[in-house]
């Protein structure tokens, strides 16, 4: 009988701690559940199931306002709490933001698992998953806020902020980057180029390269007359990245060398301005000369053996080693490695990268430079129904555009980070640079929030520019003595000049991409253009490493067609019609 | 999938005596049944959205119903089969060599080693890499495997092979790096329930043997492997129905363009279209495929175990 009861106990104790986490479990199906199936969607049950990634319910003031942000793109973490200027930001606004960012997934991974999982942050820059953000009416509208605060009203203009209205009519995100305040002071190509080491232009005595021929063509002479770099490492010409999304660094030159500006997914052909084409850039001539040039490349051994399967880590790595000589790439797809060279030292040795604005063939306008500021309506930053505090994130939103905090999260701490001439204009020393660049200096002491609210151009004293980068006397100052010696040779001050893409207007339906990036597989067009990526992630590393071209390029062909392009095509014509007011 | 075992013996008649003598374990069972229904039935629910066009914002009862058609455009999709036979033939690899051959080998032959120590020492290092996350894995995989890495630069400096290979552009060898892999992590692990059944072997048989003029080989042949059978059997059938679930890290971390064609399971469609494309409706009918073909598989060899009457599982 004894016996009986000891099990009796222990039956008892087990079901009471099964009970207990099923309980436990239950209450977050339960916040699950609220968000999922509400049709109103104000998300105050999840309030109560995910209350554990924000700081708290409403704050009392004079107390910090913890939030949490998700940033779907690869960033560095800077020591949450104890970074410097994060804490004087928090001492003006009363909010502290803990940013994090994507790890190995694809931004719409990462949104897609955010939305199943019912565990909101506070704010998010979604990437390309801001429409789904919506579908799930998990944002706050803006419309209230924007008309309160002054800073978010002016930060674009009505007809810009229109364009951003989803089709019940409200906002509920905002693009932070290319704005420009005051006079533009652009000094930085911050989109995509075919890119060379400024020492490889320099052994050659800066030579005027203009198409992809001529460019294998020096790139392949230095390779033979430098088969190793100083420290030993065998020099790898030329790399391209193929990984995941990033694929566009092998995708979509064929746009560019046909002297068409970033439309990202298609070319549209404005020959007949009052009706313009769309038109597919995969499959034109100039994709085909480029893949069966790369081709060649490959052959030869010029292109790096291990292109198609390396990673982003690896690629960085790797540039970073500084014996890459070119690839092509968005700006800011590898814009860390700069730091990485002033570290290393690697920047006096003629490592860092300058554009060059190839076309296909000679003689040709080249469009890879986009003067002025794209309107990317497709993304940007949100605030979830889930904050706990949505007037203060406004009132922080705000107080981001205001120019002493905007100096402080790009310029940082005055005397300690930049001094201020008699003129008035910011400076820094070669030592305040290099502490700048330092990255476990960047972790405790700068805060950029960069994907909050921000200005590019000219700050509102008039004298100087918002971000130190474009600063034209601190920008000069700031570039390596290889890359001086590089920009005097061309006779050019930044590198957009470096590119020398022509001068005009972007167009009224650029750029077409903002559309192609928010198709869901709703459409026949979306479907097509999901399928149509799956494709080309294969087949283009494939065809690149051909030891047959003309077959594979067929086969390409036939694998491309299946997926129904037209579909795609038929789509962005409407939009295209659309946005041009047909 | 859930795994009952009877406590009592097949067609027995339950009396109440039974009943009372097996309360406890009856009210322990219970529980159970409990949390199954609640974390495997109820959730089961969700399978509606599979036959609608369901939206975040519509919910489960307001979306539109569209019938067979998410499962019309899964087989129209000729990724999608292709993605049925990488699951299936990674899933079959997987069963074959690291859960089922290598672990029997390895018991049996650590159960032959005289050394109690460097018995203990071999059994702890190879389960080890068991608790370690895919992630790791893959990641000493990915620099073991590229081209200046260890394994090219051993083979050039043997002089095998003059070039390094490029192992993960070649689709013919993603299966088999995916199935090294699972060797690699799982394989002592699996080990460990062959190696108790081993040492639950009565002794007798094996001195008995030995008096028979049986060898260390011929023990293994007539005792070791027969006694195992039962075991064996039991665990394949129940591995069967994790067949389809050939991975999900691996094949995502380790694939790329070049050899999507191979290294895409069913769990990565899912994750493309159903989360990334955020067509929910279409995830969740890839995964009823999934669900019932992984059942089906269980009940038939369940049967062909019954026909040739070897142990089963129900």
């Amino acid at each position: 009988m004894k016996n009986f009861w000891r099990k009796s106990l222990g039956l008892g104790m087990t079901s009471l701690m099964v009970m207990s986490t099923l309980a436990a479990c239950g209450d977050k199906t339960g916040g699950d559940g609220g968000v999922s199936t509400s049709g109103s969607g104000t998300g105050s049950s999840a309030a109560s199931g995910s209350g554990t990634e924000s700081g708290g319910s409403t704050t009392p003031s004079g107390e910090v306002l913890n939030l949490s942000m998700f940033i779907a793109m690869p960033g560095a973490e800077i020591n949450d709490g104890e970074n410097d200027i994060q804490k004087l930001i928090a001492e003006k606004t009363g909010v502290s933001v803990k940013e994090t960012w994507l790890t190995g997934q694809t931004a719409a991974e990462a949104v897609g698992t955010i939305i199943a999982s019912g565990t909101y942050p506070d704010l998010i820059d979604g990437g390309d998953g801001m429409v789904q953000l919506y579908d799930a009416d998990l944002l706050v509208a803006w419309d209230d806020y924007i008309e309160k605060y002054p800073n978010l009203k002016n930060y674009y203009t009505p007809e810009e902020w229109d364009m951003f209205r989803q089709d019940d009519g409200h906002i509920y995100w905002c693009n932070v980057f290319q704005n420009t305040k005051g006079a533009s002071t652009s000094t930085t190509h911050n989109d995509e180029a075919f890119w060379i080491q400024a020492r490889v232009l320099a052994w050659d005595n800066y030579p005027k390269i203009e198409t992809l021929d001529e460019y294998f063509d020096l790139l392949e002479r230095y390779a033979a007359a430098n088969p190793t770099t100083d420290d030993g490492m065998t020099v790898i010409p030329y790399t391209c990245l193929c990984d995941d999304w990033r694929y566009f660094c092998i995708e979509n030159a064929p746009e560019f060398l046909d002297g068409y500006p970033n439309d990202g997914s298609v070319i549209v052909d404005k020959t007949d301005m009052n009706n313009p084409k769309i038109v597919d850039y995969n499959t034109t001539d100039t994709a085909k000369r480029y893949f069966q040039k790369l081709n060649e490349e490959y052959a030869k051994g010029i292109i790096d053996k291990e292109f198609a399967t390396q990673t982003y880590d690896e690629y960085i790595s790797k540039l970073s080693n500084g014996n890459v000589l070119g690839m092509c790439d968005q700006y800011w797809d590898f814009m860390t490695i700069n730091d990485t060279f002033k570290q290393t030292g690697l920047d006096e040795k003629g490592c860092n990268f300058v554009p060059l604005g190839l076309t296909i063939d000679k003689g040709m306008d080249n469009r890879w430079h986009t003067y002025g500021d794209t309107l990317n309506n497709s993304s940007g930053v949100g605030v979830l129904t889930t904050n706990p505090d949505i007037e203060k994130t406004f009132e922080f939103l705000n107080a981001m555009l205001d120019q002493d905090i905007h100096n402080l999260r790009f310029w940082g701490v005055e005397g300690t980070d930049y001094l201020v001439d008699d003129q008035g204009l910011f400076y820094k020393t070669p030592e305040m640079r290099m502490q700048w660049a330092d990255p476990s200096y960047q972790a405790k002491h700068r805060c950029v929030y960069s994907y909050l609210p921000q200005y590019g151009g000219t700050s509102d004293d008039g004298k100087n520019a918002n971000l130190p980068e474009e600063q034209p006397s601190e920008f000069f100052q700031n570039l390596a003595t290889p890359l001086q010696d590089c920009f005097n040779a061309y006779n050019v001050t930044t590198y957009p000049g470096m590119i020398g893409s022509i001068v005009e207007e972007n167009a009224p339906w650029f750029p077409m991409w903002s559309f192609s990036n928010n198709l869901t597989t709703e459409t026949p067009g979306g479907v097509a253009w999901t399928k149509m990526g799956q494709t080309k992630h294969e087949w283009l590393p494939k065809v690149v490493m051909s030891s047959n071209f003309e077959s594979d390029w067929a086969k390409y062909m036939d694998a491309y067609n299946a997926t129904n392009p037209q579909d795609f095509l038929d789509e962005m014509q409407q939009e295209l019609d659309r946005r041009i007011g047909k | 999938m859930a795994n009952r075992n009877n406590g009592s013996p097949r067609d027995a008649v339950i009396t109440k005596k039974i009943l009372y003598r097996q309360r406890v374990l009856i009210a322990l069972a219970i529980v159970f049944v409990i949390y199954g229904i609640i974390f495997y039935y109820i959730p089961l629910g969700g399978w509606i959205m599979a036959f609608e066009n369901y939206k975040p914002k519509t919910g489960l009862f307001g979306s539109k119903f569209v019938g067979l058609d998410k499962f019309k455009f899964l087989f129209s999709d000729k990724t999608f089969i292709q993605v049925i036979r990488n699951t299936f033939c990674m899933g079959l690899l997987n069963l074959i060599f690291p859960t089922t051959i290598f672990p029997i080998i390895f018991a049996i032959l650590l159960n032959e080693m005289k050394s109690l120590g460097g018995k203990k020492a071999v059994q702890t290092i190879s389960y080890l890499p068991h608790f370690l996350s895919w992630i790791i894995v893959t990641g000493i995989l990915h620099d073991s495997l590229s081209n200046s890495g260890i394994v090219n630069e051993v083979l050039q400096k043997l002089g095998i092979i003059k070039d390094p290979i490029s192992f993960f552009s070649e689709p013919k060898m993603f299966w088999w790096i995916v199935c090294f892999a699972h060797l690699w992590k799982e394989m002592g692990w699996n080990a460990i329930i062959y190696l108790s059944a081993i040492s639950s072997i009565d002794p007798c048989l094996y001195e008995a043997a030995s008096i028979d003029g049986a060898g260390r080989w011929g023990k293994i042949k007539h005792v070791t492997l027969p006694s195992l059978r039962p075991t064996i059997i039991v665990l394949l059938l129940m591995n069967m129905g994790f067949i389809l679930n050939a991975g999900f890290e691996v094949q995502y971390l380790l694939g790329n363009g070049l050899v999507q064609s191979v290294s895409q399971t069913i769990d990565i469609y899912v994750l493309t279209w159903g989360v990334s494309q955020n067509d929910y409706s279409l995830g969740t009918a890839a995964g009823i495929f999934k669900s019932v073909v992984s059942v089906l598989i269980i009940v038939i060899c369940n049967a062909v175990a019954k026909r040739s009457g070897e142990e089963r599982l129900f």
